[in-house]
């Protein structure tokens, strides 16, 4: 299903375009959508004139914790030493941080589940009951910043449907099952459809359903035109000059996108091209995170989003691994957290994770690869699924953002005051690193120390 | 009114020129023409060219190019000016060479002649009003009743800036461009995201419904809030009825218990209900106590308007005791291996309470001679299952107890006593939430409507009583679609039995079972197919095999339940469509403010199909996006009066004028009302268009004309973001206080709007309106209430306050922070209330100090000091006194008797002319006296460029000085300005060319 190959001609215009309208979800729309396209393309046109890659972000998130005991990293470099669950990280040792020790305050002492992962990346303390409460989180933050270079500001990806309704703690599912949230009242939608993730990124929906809008809406400008007085007539004039305007910059930009392909083809570089993936979910689960690690690598090689969100497992997951002789669901198995079943769910996320990896470090970008100038980072909601522990969460980062992010080190804050070990403060930390310079974020107002 | 002689003499000029004819007209210009070469032209040279000639002229004034006649006449503004300074004496300034009276004198003549020529020329002309876009606010507005939900998705629009007038509602400065094409596809689509599907038609919610989980909030929340808004409280219905019982004597002998349950706010159907238990005979059982109680209450005493309620909330008290004694219990239930906790158990268990909420169980009753009743041995299974329903608490009564006592042979006389009671006093109208174990309450607020299931989402009605006894037939049915549209519009049934199906034969105990999941996640059309929903009860009937009837009937509801679910929504969602093509029709010609044309429903509909069919959207997504094409058009963004005849000036069409004067009152588009009356096409009659006037100042939405047009006026549109006010000195100052200061200015202007008021009220007013915020800032009598609760204080002027003077907006934001400004306040005075046209200041002039604390020497020195100079005297003189005469109020407002440096403050002070006078009823003595006309005048021009939405022109003399004098008839009222502008010529035509005189 996945080939490498040169990048293929444009599909079929209409067919890619129908498939764009499906649904509303997958692509942060938060921003108004004009804005959200300045710089289209390859290396938006400063970047590559300075001949600096852009620095990219994913966070991947896997529900109820890992097999505490069978996680941890010593050393540092090529000489790191990594434990059993983080062992498909091994061909990426220098390139990574384990980081142990973080947690967020605010997701303590208010109950298990949802309390514990409504505000993960965003810090700041969830409102329990019929009013969800929490707020922007940093992936987004990144989106509204540096995701304004590309065509779409970030990319929310799940492979698990999301859950409505109330959890016992009374607080809301949805904290549950999203990570990302660009408001304080609401969550970006997930997109769990590969094939409309896809699309998302190859044909440009806000640009055809707005041309189309203002098509008509000309129409209705020159009706009226003929119908008023013929000072009103030039105000109907400034009216059509606007529609006009804002026509020609979403020309400006598909050409702008057509020459940055060009320019990428004529670089001879070798692009990761995939084929669209079928309609309707994968039926197995495998299936369904490699094509949302394809995709979001197709995204950051082809720098048409900087960000992404990918929920390789929700919270209450209720997915089921039998490919790995595990009968139980992935919740239920991290009831019982040192048991061999659960160690094998975490084994295979991780894998995951290298994958995501391993796709972006073949892509050759400069004198380094995009893995290079990217910051992966791989969390979970909690230590213990089977205590329902969150005194800690396990953070690994992959990646340097083009060198910027020192990497191959295992670090750990436990032993640290609580104010030194929050993960706002990694946030902080990695948000600076790509040039994105808050004074606080959720709870922190100070940056990781010795990150 | 009185009117200065001044102002006199010029009406009695322009009255003059208005009935010398055409004739007069042309011979009136030539002899205008003469006397500007004879008189005017050598004036301007002689005495005002040497400061406002071509290089740097003074205030900006220069004068080199208005020396003939024609060119003197175009430039309106600047001779008006000039005029008004030269008639004050103002001009030329002290110090510079003066004219003799003689040629003032002779100069005012000409002006007022040209004034009075010019006025009659064009009289009533309706003026060039630009077709124009919404403004920001008007936009906002207007999606508002649009929608009917405040998404004001204009606030990311760039400020709208303001025409000569003031205000920005004109084509003259109301300009469109890119970005805010842009900004106006951002807007709609935002608007866009609010829009959910109904069964029949569409609607908006508060918040996007984009999301499942918005989707399901919504849903959630339009029930919680009905519930909510029913009255349940037994102790109201006691009272109401006793109130009826006593009508007589309460003053209403004609009060019917209809009529009292309206205004008390129960439900008139329960009342009848518990009126006549309470009135029955009954000879047995808990009704008789209950009636006894009833029968005992307190008449009505004078003194004491309440003396009953005590009683009636013993009342409450006994049925809350008696009717726990006699709650139902069912105990747990299980299929074969299949647990309590799985789904369609649970639901089972949560139907047998659901239905019997009005009933009661028989056998708590302790008939004489019976054994007594205990259910302490039952075995109940899974009592000790975490995630199930848990254990049930029985209902345990001590022996002997006299509430249930029944002698020996009475049981069924007694059961059938206690049904009654039970009937109509149920043990709960309705359960809001679930916690998944049902006796362990306390941790279950919030999980609203839920089934009580674990980890999943499930939900369950529970509301029989309220419905049965509470609700009539309109609220039933506002109910029932309320939960239908928990599946319409968020599609619960079908999630949560997706959810459940995923499990496959293994959701039982509880969801940690091991083994293979029987269905995964595939598409949802293929889980919830008929064919797939049998085949899986099939197999749960294998499983539940060893089950009761009771448990395997469960089993079959449940699924059943699910069928009849997913098969409506389906069914229903399809039959909706053209419903919704239908809507959305009638939503484009509201948000075009016309009927829409065969031509505009062809392209609506066109482009819908196109969405669906050329780009493959749903339904839904196609109706999403035709409704940002009628956002996007500007049919709805703009405001455009269409020509229906030929001639340069036509009457506006009904739908037009609905527009206009809906702009004008609301900030927002007509509603129907105006909109029907638009379509008989009667809406141009004098009497038509007064009445909906009259009626829209009533309405709620006349806050728009509160903000927009008195935020102008007054100033304080900007108020909120107020930025100089140091809030380390003024600590009390928050934003609290900032949003009353704001709010003030905006009550007392609706308050004058609605109860047609003088316009003199807003300066000679004794009362205001307050928050409790407010109240203490203005050390006005402590008041405890939300600080959305705004009273209005009759006799503020006791604590210095009452009309617009001293309200504390004002007096804040016309100071720089850390002292007061008497400048500023005093231009404001001047200018916003006076209607004085003031030249801008010199480009330097000296700064004063920032600090009051740290002055030398009291403000009022440093101005005298600055008027000393005469050339800043000129202006200062005609405003500095009225900020003097403020300086009682501190910078922000607060009553004050020394200023920061601990100087006593001084508010005395010489008005223009003159006349002496101090502090802020003496402005108001100053202009009762000597400048009432101006005030008048210069509202009533502001108010018609608002309503006009342009700037005024000499053709809009004759109705302005026609508007003063319908007020000096009518005692000033709001309503005859209103009545004056909306039947003006001006209001009621369009101009459909330039005319070459203007």
């Amino acid at each position: 299903m996945i080939e490498i190959q040169h990048a293929p001609h444009r599909k079929d215009e209409n067919l890619l375009a129908r498939r764009t309208f499906l649904r509303g979800a997958g692509v942060t729309m938060a921003l108004p959508w004009m804005e959200s396209l300045s710089g289209f393309g390859i290396g938006s046109a400063s970047a590559a004139a300075a001949n600096v890659q852009p620095q990219r972000f994913a966070v991947l998130f896997m529900g109820t914790g890992i097999s505490p005991g069978r996680w941890w990293a010593k050393g540092t470099g090529a000489g790191m030493e990594l434990s059993e669950s983080l062992k498909p990280l091994e061909p990426f040792k220098a390139k990574i941080n384990v980081i142990d020790g973080l947690f967020n305050k605010a997701a303590t002492g208010q109950g298990i589940h949802p309390a514990m992962t409504g505000n993960m990346l965003s810090g700041v303390p969830i409102r329990r009951g019929s009013i969800i409460h929490g707020g922007i989180t940093m992936d987004q933050v990144l989106a509204n910043r540096i995701g304004q270079e590309t065509l779409q500001p970030s990319m929310v990806l799940a492979c698990e449907r999301a859950m409505t309704g109330f959890h016992e703690t009374n607080f809301s599912n949805a904290y549950s099952s999203h990570i990302s949230w660009q408001s304080s009242e609401s969550p970006v939608p997930n997109e769990m459809y590969p094939s409309l993730a896809f699309d998302s990124l190859f044909e440009n929906g806000g640009r055809l359903r707005n041309t189309s809008i203002l098509d008509r809406v000309k129409d209705h400008a020159l009706a009226l035109s003929g119908k008023v007085s013929a000072t009103d007539k030039l105000k109907m004039e400034e009216y059509l000059a606007s529609v006009r305007e804002v026509e020609r910059s979403i020309e400006r930009m598909r050409t702008d996108k057509e020459k940055a392909e060009e320019r990428a083809r004529d670089a001879g570089r070798p692009m990761f091209a995939m084929k669209r993936p079928q309609d309707g979910l994968p039926e197995d689960i495998r299936d369904h995170i490699r094509l949302m690690c394809d995709i979001i690598a197709l995204g950051f090689q082809t720098d048409k989003t900087r960000v992404a969100s990918l929920v390789l497992a929700r919270d209450l997951s209720a997915l089921y691994y039998p490919f790995l002789g595990v009968s139980k669901q992935h919740h239920g198995a991290s009831h019982y957290d040192t048991e061999e079943d659960y160690q094998k769910i975490v084994l295979f996320q991780v894998s995951q994770l290298a994958y995501l990896a391993q796709r972006l470090d073949a892509m050759p970008e400069g004198e380094s690869t995009v893995l290079d100038n990217t910051c992966l980072l791989f969390l979970s909601n909690m230590w213990s699924g089977t205590k329902h522990d969150n005194k800690k969460v396990p953070v690994v980062t992959i990646g340097g953002l083009g060198g910027k992010l020192e990497t191959g080190r295992a670090l750990n804050y436990f032993e640290s005051e609580d104010d030194n070990r929050k993960l706002c403060s990694l946030y902080l930390s990695i948000m600076d690193r790509m040039g994105v310079e808050l004074a606080e974020f959720g709870d922190a107002k100070i940056r990781l120390a010795g990150f | 009114m009185k009117l200065t002689a001044r102002r006199a003499g010029f009406l009695v000029l322009a009255t003059m020129a208005f009935f010398s004819g055409v004739r007069g007209q042309q011979d009136a210009r030539a002899e205008l023409d003469g006397q500007f070469s004879r008189v005017v032209r050598p004036f301007v040279e002689t005495y005002c060219i040497t400061c406002h000639g071509k290089q740097q002229p003074a205030a900006q004034m220069d004068l080199s190019g208005l020396m003939t006649m024609s060119a003197f006449m175009q430039d309106g503004r600047r001779w008006l000016r000039m005029s008004e300074r030269l008639e004050a004496g103002q001009m030329p300034p002290k110090g510079a060479r003066q004219p003799t009276p003689q040629e003032r004198h002779a100069l005012v003549a000409w002006f007022h002649a040209v004034r009075a020529y010019e006025t009659r020329a064009n009289a009533g002309d309706p003026g060039v009003v630009l077709a124009r876009r919404l403004s920001s606010e008007e936009y906002n507005y207007t999606i508002r009743d649009l929608t009917g939900v405040d998404i004001r998705p204009a606030r990311e629009f760039p400020v709208d800036p303001a025409n000569t007038a003031g205000f920005d509602n004109s084509g003259e400065t109301l300009t469109m461009s890119s970005t805010l094409l842009k900004k106006y596809l951002a807007g709609a689509r935002e608007v866009a995201s609010h829009m959910y599907l109904k069964e029949k038609g569409f609607a908006f919610a508060p918040h996007p419904m984009l999301v499942e989980t918005d989707r399901d909030k919504f849903a959630v929340q339009q029930i919680i809030d009905f519930y909510h808004q029913q009255n349940i409280d037994y102790a109201d219905y006691f009272q109401t009825a006793w109130r009826f019982r006593h009508r007589a004597a309460l003053g209403q002998p004609r009060a019917t218990l209809a009529g009292l349950a309206r205004q008390y706010g129960i439900s008139a159907k329960y009342l009848e209900t518990i009126w006549s238990s309470l009135e029955s005979s009954e000879k047995v059982g808990p009704l008789v106590k209950l009636q006894a109680m009833w029968r005992a209450l307190p008449g009505p005493q004078a003194a004491q308007p309440n003396a009953a309620r005590a009683g009636c909330e013993e009342m409450r008290a006994y049925i809350a005791r008696v009717r726990k004694k006699v709650e139902p219990r069912f105990i747990n239930i299980t299929a074969g291996p299949i647990g309590t906790a799985w789904q369609p158990l649970l639901i089972w268990k949560n139907r047998q309470y659901a239905t019997h909420r009005r009933n009661f169980d028989p056998r708590q009753l302790q008939v004489e001679g019976e054994p007594p009743f205990n259910q302490r041995g039952v075995v109940e299974p899974e009592w000790d299952n975490a995630f199930g329903p848990g254990k049930t608490i029985l209902v345990e009564n001590e022996p002997d107890d006299p509430d249930l006592s029944v002698p020996a042979g009475q049981r069924v006389r007694y059961e059938a006593a206690w049904g009654r009671f039970c009937s109509v006093f149920p043990d709960m109208f309705y359960r809001e939430s679930r916690g998944r174990n049902y006796f362990r309450t306390g941790r279950d607020e919030g999980r609203y409507l839920s089934a009580g299931f674990h980890n999943v989402m499930g939900y369950f009605r529970d509301d029989q009583p309220l419905y049965e006894l509470i609700l009539d037939a309109e609220q039933q049915a506002t109910l029932d679609r309320m939960w239908r549209e928990m599946d319409f519009v968020a599609s619960i049934n079908i999630r949560t039995y997706v959810e459940f199906a995923k499990l496959g034969t293994r959701g039982t105990r509880d969801d940690f079972k091991d083994g293979e999941p029987e269905v995964r996640e595939i598409e949802v059309e293929d889980i919830i197919s008929e064919a797939k929903l049998r085949k899986l009860e099939a197999d749960y009937l294998e499983v539940a095999k060893g089950g009761s009837n009771v448990a395997i009937q469960a089993v079959r509801d449940f699924f059943d339940t699910a069928s009849e679910g997913i098969g409506w929504v389906k069914r229903a969602r399809r039959d909706a469509e053209a419903s919704h093509l239908e809507s959305l029709c009638n939503f484009a010609s509201r948000a075009y403010r016309r009927p829409l044309s065969p031509a505009d429903r062809a392209d609506l509909l066109s482009f819908y199909r196109e969405a669906r069919e050329r780009y493959g959207l749903d339904h839904e997504g196609a109706v999403r996006e035709s409704i940002v094409l009628v956002l996007t058009s500007p049919k709805f963004s703009y405001r455009i009066d269409l020509l229906e005849g030929s001639g340069d000036i036509q009457p506006l069409s009904n739908f037009d004028l609905a527009s206009r004067l809906s702009y004008f009152l609301w900030s927002s588009m007509p509603d129907k009302e105006l909109m029907d009356h638009a379509a008989s096409g009667d809406l141009g009659k004098p009497e038509i268009i007064k009445g909906q006037a009259r009626r829209m100042l009533q309405d709620s939405r006349i806050r728009g004309l509160a903000v927009e047009f008195g935020g102008n006026w007054l100033g304080f549109r900007d108020f909120e973001q107020i930025g100089t006010v140091d809030r380390e000195r003024f600590s009390s100052f928050n934003d609290e206080l900032k949003e009353a200061m704001f709010e003030e200015p905006i009550h007392f202007l609706m308050d004058v709007f609605r109860h047609n008021r003088s316009i003199l009220d807003f300066l000679y007013a004794r009362d205001t309106f307050v928050n409790p915020v407010l109240a203490r800032h203005y050390g006005m009598p402590p008041n405890e209430s939300d600080k959305n609760v705004w009273v209005g204080i009759p006799d503020a002027d006791r604590y210095d306050r009452g009309g617009i003077l001293p309200m504390a907006a004002f007096l804040t934001k016309n100071a720089p922070g850390l002292r007061t400004s008497p400048v500023k306040r005093g231009y404001w005075v001047a200018r916003n209330i006076l209607g004085d046209q003031i030249p801008p200041p010199p480009p330097v002039v000296p700064e004063l100090p920032v600090d009051e604390a740290k002055m030398d020497l009291p403000l009022r020195q440093m101005l005298e000091r600055h008027r000393s100079d005469p050339s800043c005297a000129a202006c200062h003189a005609r405003f500095d006194s009225f900020g003097l005469a403020l300086e009682t109020f501190d910078p922000i407002g607060r009553r004050r008797t020394q200023d920061l440096a601990g100087r006593a403050v001084d508010a005395r002070a010489t008005f223009p002319g003159g006349i002496e006078g101090e502090g802020w009823k003496g402005i108001q003595k100053y202009i009762r006296d000597h400048r009432e006309d101006d005030f008048v005048r210069s509202f009533s021009s502001k108010l018609l460029a608002y309503a006009l939405g342009r700037s005024l022109t000499l053709s809009d003399d004759l109705l302005i000085q026609e508007i003063g004098r319908s007020l000096g008839k009518n005692g000033c009222c709001f309503e005859t300005v209103i009545e004056s502008i909306v039947t003006s010529r001006q209001f009621l035509n369009k101009r459909t060319r330039a005319s070459d005189d203007q």
